[in-house]
């Protein structure tokens, strides 16, 4: 080897990948509890049971998030108002977050208490709230102007998509046999995959006509173990496929759209892995 | 004719009344002896497996006709840092006067927003154990040797290289050596087309060396034994 190099870490590992997974279903599966206010025709059955998956969720996102730092015992500098720095995506992230929780808490007991007003209202707060936390996750990468498959005005977009999709797809899981739900619910997973594809096929184009870091980039994510699990786990088994599964007509029997569900759940964990991968695997070598 | 430069509200070059420490490496005069990298190493007790300044070198050309090429590296202080963007307690700023990128590391979360931040990876996470110091666990890289220059020193890099490739000053002042090699001489800088504007220019680089190398995707085996050697040394 005629080289001396440096080969330096990356910056975000795979806690992140996993955090980006739950808290992109913990939003969308409070979206969902609180649009059975307001749907209750379709969406009723779903109310108490995605609201507590949500809660569980943000949990345990919370503590994946804290538990990557390097100074766990620092997370408080993130809300401290003399620290906040406005410029950057991760401290309106940790304050979406909170606020995000403290409005849960609050629906919950208004919905506990059978309190229809204040709930409807605390439902579209935390749904406006939730919405951003998809948000605030896509922004974080595209922010870096020098990665790649990152910087793009795709990413939140794209995150917003993998959220709903992925929600739907754990509430499909959750649902006992309602036949409206799972159809609104079957529906739901065919536009958001559509569009997660529509979404995955110009990132693909785009990294791939791009310089010379972009062209690198989509030959580690289209090739070898990332390209499997982007390639094949995540666009092929967790996109197409259960699109291809959901428009049969086996898609639209219970049975049918569980073993899509889980597909989905599987190739949604592997897009956001490799996107997060893919855009720093370059830096390690630089 | 006056000159109108373009100047976001960070940038510190050439505006008037401030400092704009800047280096200059010039790679003709570089002889990879790496006393530099041991130098820094000294200064701030740098742990195994992290570096504030390294020297990467590639060997080009066919026997016997073989050049080694090398190509200093460090944070690059730029003019508009995406580091201090990025991060969301403020643990890194830069200084008006001066325009040293710098660290609160008792503020730092270690969420490695600023690593993933830098197109130039000059920054790292200072492992869990040190010899002489507690700073530990957070990120930490190149500061210009601040500590040094407020005292009228140089950086210990500056100090210590033999070929007299390093050299530090004051890019605002037009007398300093560093304002008169940016002027006489063509330099380069890292990515510039990512816009942060960085304040280590090269004389002589090549630009093979300076961009992504395609060959990076073709890893061999013995890049991959390198690297878990290399990275034995990463939780010292």
């Amino acid at each position: 080897m005629n080289e001396y190099t440096v080969f330096h870490t990356m910056a975000w590992p795979s806690a992140y990948a996993i955090y980006f997974f739950v808290i992109g279903i913990a939003s969308a599966l409070f979206f969902f509890s609180a649009l059975s206010w307001f749907r209750e025709d379709y969406y009723r059955p779903l109310r108490e049971k995605a609201f507590y998956a949500s809660f569980v969720l943000l949990a345990v996102g919370g503590l994946l998030l804290i538990g990557d730092l390097s100074q766990p015992g620092r997370f408080l500098n993130t809300i401290n108002p003399a620290y906040m720095n406005f410029r950057s995506p991760l401290a309106w992230g940790a304050l979406n977050l909170m606020s995000f929780g403290l409005v849960s808490v609050l629906y919950f007991f208004m919905m506990r208490k059978g309190d229809a007003v204040n709930s409807k209202r605390l439902a579209v707060i935390g749904s406006l709230l939730a919405l951003g936390l998809p948000i605030y996750t896509g922004f974080d990468l595209t922010v870096h102007q020098h990665r790649p498959v990152w910087s793009t005005p795709l990413m939140p977009v794209l995150f917003v998509g993998l959220s709903l999709l992925s929600g739907a797809a754990v509430a499909t899981l959750l649902n006992q046999g309602d036949e409206k739900l799972a159809s609104a619910l079957r529906r739901l997973m065919l536009w958001s995959a559509g569009a997660v594809g529509a979404m995955l096929i110009s990132l693909l184009g785009t990294t791939a006509y791009g310089g010379v870091g972009a062209e690198l980039t989509f030959m580690f994510l289209t090739t070898g173990t990332l390209g499997m699990i982007f390639i094949g786990v995540g666009i092929i088994a967790g996109t197409a496929l259960p699109i291809a599964l959901l428009l049969a007509p086996f898609g639209r029997q219970q049975v049918g759209m569980m073993a899509a569900s889980v597909l989905i759940l599987v190739g949604g964990m592997a897009l956001r892995y490799s996107i997060l991968y893919g855009g720093q695997i370059l830096q390690t070598y630089y | 004719m006056t000159q109108e430069l373009l100047m976001s509200s960070t940038e510190t070059r050439g505006k008037p009344g401030v400092r704009r420490y800047a280096m200059v490496i010039d790679v003709r005069r570089c002889i990879g002896c790496m006393a530099c990298q041991v130098a820094c190493k000294a200064e701030y007790d740098v742990p195994l497996g992290v570096f504030r300044t390294w020297v990467p070198y590639r060997v080009t050309g066919k026997y016997p006709t073989v050049k080694k090429q090398f190509l200093p590296r460090l944070c690059n202080h730029c003019d508009d840092p995406p580091c201090v963007r990025a991060c969301p307690v403020g643990a890194t700023y830069k200084l008006e006067d001066g325009g040293f990128v710098l660290q609160h590391y008792d503020r730092c979360i270690g969420c490695k927003a600023c690593m993933a931040s830098c197109p130039y990876n000059a920054r790292f996470m200072l492992p869990e154990h040190r010899t002489y110091t507690d700073i530990t666990k957070v990120v930490d890289k190149c500061t210009f040797c601040y500590h040094r220059v407020i005292q009228g020193l140089v950086p210990a890099c500056v100090q210590t290289c033999v070929g007299r490739s390093r050299i530090f000053g004051d890019l605002n002042d037009p007398n300093s050596e560093v304002s008169q090699l940016v002027a006489k001489h063509a330099t380069q800088v890292l990515r510039p087309e990512q816009g942060t504007k960085p304040h280590v220019f090269y004389i002589g680089a090549d630009r093979n060396l300076t961009d992504y190398g395609r060959a990076v995707y073709k890893r061999d085996e013995q890049a991959d034994i390198e690297r878990a050697v290399f990275n034995r040394n990463k939780h010292i």
